[in-house]
């Protein structure tokens, strides 16, 4: 199951990079696409899938029910940093970056996981996840600023930062936002 | 009045926590004493401890061995019983069941070794002391770190104090059972009716209601109370500050006599993450409705410098209870709307459908305030009846793993079995908005129930279907058997009972220490019944599964039937009853004996 996700997003920061390099400039819309900010990508610049290559720092990130072992996170504008994230809970936890906005709307997303059984408190029901809702849209967790971890599941992320945006760090499953797992990300 | 307040903060504060030289144990003292309860526009004489009503609030660590020595100065025999707490039995104060009780001028040493942790409260069980005063909260801090993050917390405690004392509001009650409800339906309301449905259909149902003895608007036996708030009334406004940003933990505990209150903070969403002590998976609401001697324990997260109102109506809507939270001192929350409209029972609440009937084959005699103790308690058209949950309505109890969650009432042509891999692209045309929060009928009320709530804000209100235990106390596994307990009574006697039988009359209910019972509560009243089991959990069925969550009390609606599971892993004798408190008075009660388990040590009482 690990190595799925890795590869997964490994795949998708990868193809994401490759695409903004044709296009000559980063291409924040991509990253946002997809899932939250409205499934029409947001304006504002979260910042984009890194590349190994430029990592100069590694976090670590520890989930735990229902709370993320930091509560805040300092990184310079511009900065690539590598994200290892491992579910040390017995619940399924969420790590995504973004505005409070957006994971806002991701919440409501989420909930409605739930309430469709693609998501359990202790598991993901992944063939539920890829069901196709019939507009092309599928509940699957793939974009590269957020990974889903069963218990005991771990995964990276690996994100360049933008100059200057109110970012989060989030665990988006229904209720675990409210009783505080989230974290201030900070722009230096 | 300000004094007074003072007084008794001073009062409180002098009674709370004492050391002692042993580092495991706290000792705690705690008094009993005769008080006067000051609302502002009612005073009253009333029973408190350590000289206030309502009593200190108790903080204990899980994992420690807790002294608490109460002495007796009424003139009369009291008890304190510690409401959701494990303990042995002779610690749970219960006169006759766990001990003799405490007299006049007594002092017993009560020790309990803390083995959980979260919000409680303690009362007295002797005569009507608890709804003359005698209650107080508990705060038990946990071992390991909690699920949720707060950065300060507040207990909240509801009560419905009313002018007259327990004793005499009974007798009147025993007297004239409509006594202290004021709704009672007039010649206007008739008039009204037949113009809306004719006066064949308006005659019959007031026949119905008459052979009953009931009236659609006995939602609360007890009318004329005021609402408090920490002791505090809507006038005196009790305040809770915030700095804005904060996460608030508001610890609800209803310490009322016979009220249900309806909870809300217009502009703030409240998020559920305990129930009766027990974390349970955190669920977003706007307003839930907290039974007699439960306990909520919410996160609220205030973002704006203003005041909020902790709005509490009763579920009758005929008092509630009113606080501030604040930025600042001094402040005082606009007091919103208040809903002033008493909702009606249906013929739903009965448990049966009008149509379905036919009271001519009844006869009237049978009918007469619904005591089944002397009637077959099998008669087929009640039992199918009182079954008839409506088109396809969820029915609490029923399994659900294979429905996760939905709302299936408006899709009963489909099979789920196979949903995995289905084309959705079909269903293009299912409304979500329909499935968003809110909108499904609550399966823990009979389908078109006069009670079914709902929130002030159109927004999300609490059902027990969205319970589910943080993390299971017990591995789930099959009962090993089922009891059945009809909650009864006859309203024209005010008298209540458990499958027609008084408490007096009764024998006790034995179980077998290592089983796992199933209760089966089937309510054949009109009224709504708080039932709680003491000593031991109640797992209530909310077709979870293993995530069904774990309470002390369990509230069961009219017209419907609820399940609760519980692991008989206590030995020794508890109290089994409605936490209402004239009905727990009349009958509606039963003893508990657990046969079997580790040899029980005879506890001393520690004079």
């Amino acid at each position: 199951m690990p190595s799925f996700k890795k590869s997964l997003i490994r795949h998708i920061a990868a193809s994401t990079v490759l695409l903004s390099t044709f296009a000559g400039m980063q291409a924040p819309a991509f990253a946002g696409a997809g899932h939250s900010g409205g499934h029409g990508g947001a304006a504002t610049d979260i910042g984009a899938p890194g590349q190994l290559s430029d990592v100069r720092r590694t976090i670590r990130i520890v989930m735990e029910d229902n709370f993320f072992d930091q509560e805040k996170i300092i990184v310079r504008a511009g900065e690539t940093v590598r994200f290892m994230i491992e579910n040390k809970g017995e619940f399924v936890h969420e790590f995504n970056i973004g505005t409070a906005a957006m994971h806002a709307d991701h919440q409501k997303e989420m909930f409605m996981m739930m309430e469709h059984g693609a998501l359990e408190a202790d598991k993901i029901n992944m063939a539920m996840m890829e069901m196709d809702m019939g507009n092309g849209m599928t509940m699957k967790h793939d974009d590269p600023n957020s990974v889903l971890l069963e218990p005991g599941q771990s995964a990276e992320v690996i994100w360049t930062f933008p100059k200057d945006t109110e970012l989060e760090f989030a665990c988006n499953v229904p209720g675990h936002y409210e009783s505080g797992m989230m974290g201030k990300i900070r722009l230096q | 009045m300000k004094q007074r307040i003072v007084l008794r903060a001073l009062l409180g504060a002098l009674g709370t926590v004492m050391l002692s030289a042993t580092s495991f144990a706290a000792t705690y003292d705690l008094t009993v004493d005769y008080v006067e309860i000051d609302t502002g526009t009612m005073k009253t004489g009333g029973i408190g401890y350590n000289g206030s009503s309502p009593g200190p609030t108790l903080r204990f660590k899980e994992g420690e061995d807790v002294v608490i020595n109460v002495t007796n100065n009424l003139d009369e025999a009291t008890s304190t019983h510690w409401h959701g707490l494990i303990l042995p039995y002779q610690m749970d104060g219960v006169p006759g069941i766990s001990f003799p009780g405490i007299e006049p001028g007594e002092t017993f040493t009560y020790r309990i070794p803390v083995s959980q942790s979260g919000t409680y409260w303690f009362h007295s069980h002797s005569g009507f002391q608890e709804p003359d005063g005698a209650y107080g909260s508990i705060i038990i801090e946990p071992q390991k770190r909690e699920p949720f993050k707060f950065d300060r917390e507040y207990v909240v405690v509801l009560k419905d104090k009313h002018p007259h004392s327990g004793e005499r509001i009974l007798r009147n009650l025993k007297m004239m059972p409509d006594y202290y409800n004021r709704n009672q339906r007039s010649l206007g309301d008739f008039i009204m009716d037949v113009r809306k449905n004719g006066l064949g259909a308006t005659l019959s149902e007031r026949a119905d209601w008459g052979a009953m003895r009931m009236m659609p608007t006995d939602i609360e036996d007890v009318q004329g109370f005021v609402g408090l708030i920490n002791g505090m009334s809507p006038e005196q406004n009790w305040t809770g500050l915030f700095h804005p940003e904060e996460r608030v933990r508001l610890r609800f505990i209803n310490a009322s006599a016979m009220t249900y209150f309806d909870v809300r903070i217009p502009g703030l969403e409240m998020t559920v993450v305990q129930a009766d002590g027990n974390n349970v998976q955190p669920v977003k609401v706007d307003e839930f409705r907290i039974a007699v001697a439960e306990t909520y324990d919410v996160i609220v997260q205030p973002k704006d410098d203003k005041a909020y109102a902790i709005m509490a109506e009763s579920m009758g809507r005929s008092g509630y209870g009113f606080g501030t939270l604040a930025p600042h001192e001094g402040m005082r929350a606009e007091m919103p709307e208040l809903r002033k409209e008493a909702p009606l029972l249906t013929m739903a609440d009965m448990g049966m459908n009008h149509g379905d009937m036919g009271h001519g084959d009844m006869g009237k005699g049978d009918m007469a305030g619904m005591d089944h103790g002397a009637a077959p308690s099998d008669n087929p058209a009640m039992g199918n009846a009182a079954m008839d949950h409506g088109s396809g309505g969820s029915m609490p109890g029923m399994d659900h793993s294979g429905m996760a969650g939905m709302d299936h009432s408006n899709m009963t042509a489909m099979d789920h079995s196979k949903m995995a891999g289905m084309d959705h692209s079909n269903m293009a045309g299912m409304d979500h908005s329909a499935m968003a929060m809110g909108n499904r009928a609550d399966p823990f009320y009979a389908a078109g129930s006069g009670l079914t709530p709902k929130a002030a804000n159109g927004g999300k209100f609490l059902s027990y279907a969205d319970l589910k235990a943080q993390k299971p106390l017990y591995a789930d596994r099959p009962a090993t058997r089922e009891i059945e307990l009809r909650l009864t009574g006859n309203m024209e006697r005010y008298s209540w009972s458990i499958n027609g039988v008084k408490y007096e009359d009764a024998e006790p209910i034995r179980l077998k220490y290592g089983e796992r019972v199933r209760f089966k509560f089937v309510n054949e009243t009109m009224m709504s019944h708080p039932m709680h089991l003491h000593g031991m959990w109640s797992i209530l069925d909310t077709g979870q599964g293993k995530w069904n969550p774990v309470k002390h009390t369990i509230n069961i609606n009219p017209g419907t039937t609820v399940y609760s599971e519980t692991e008989v892993d206590e030995p020794g004798q508890w109290a089994f009853h409605c936490h209402l408190s004239y009905h727990m008075a009349t009958g509606m009660f039963r003893k508990v004996v657990v046969e079997g388990g580790p040899a029980v040590a005879t506890l001393k009482n520690g004079n």
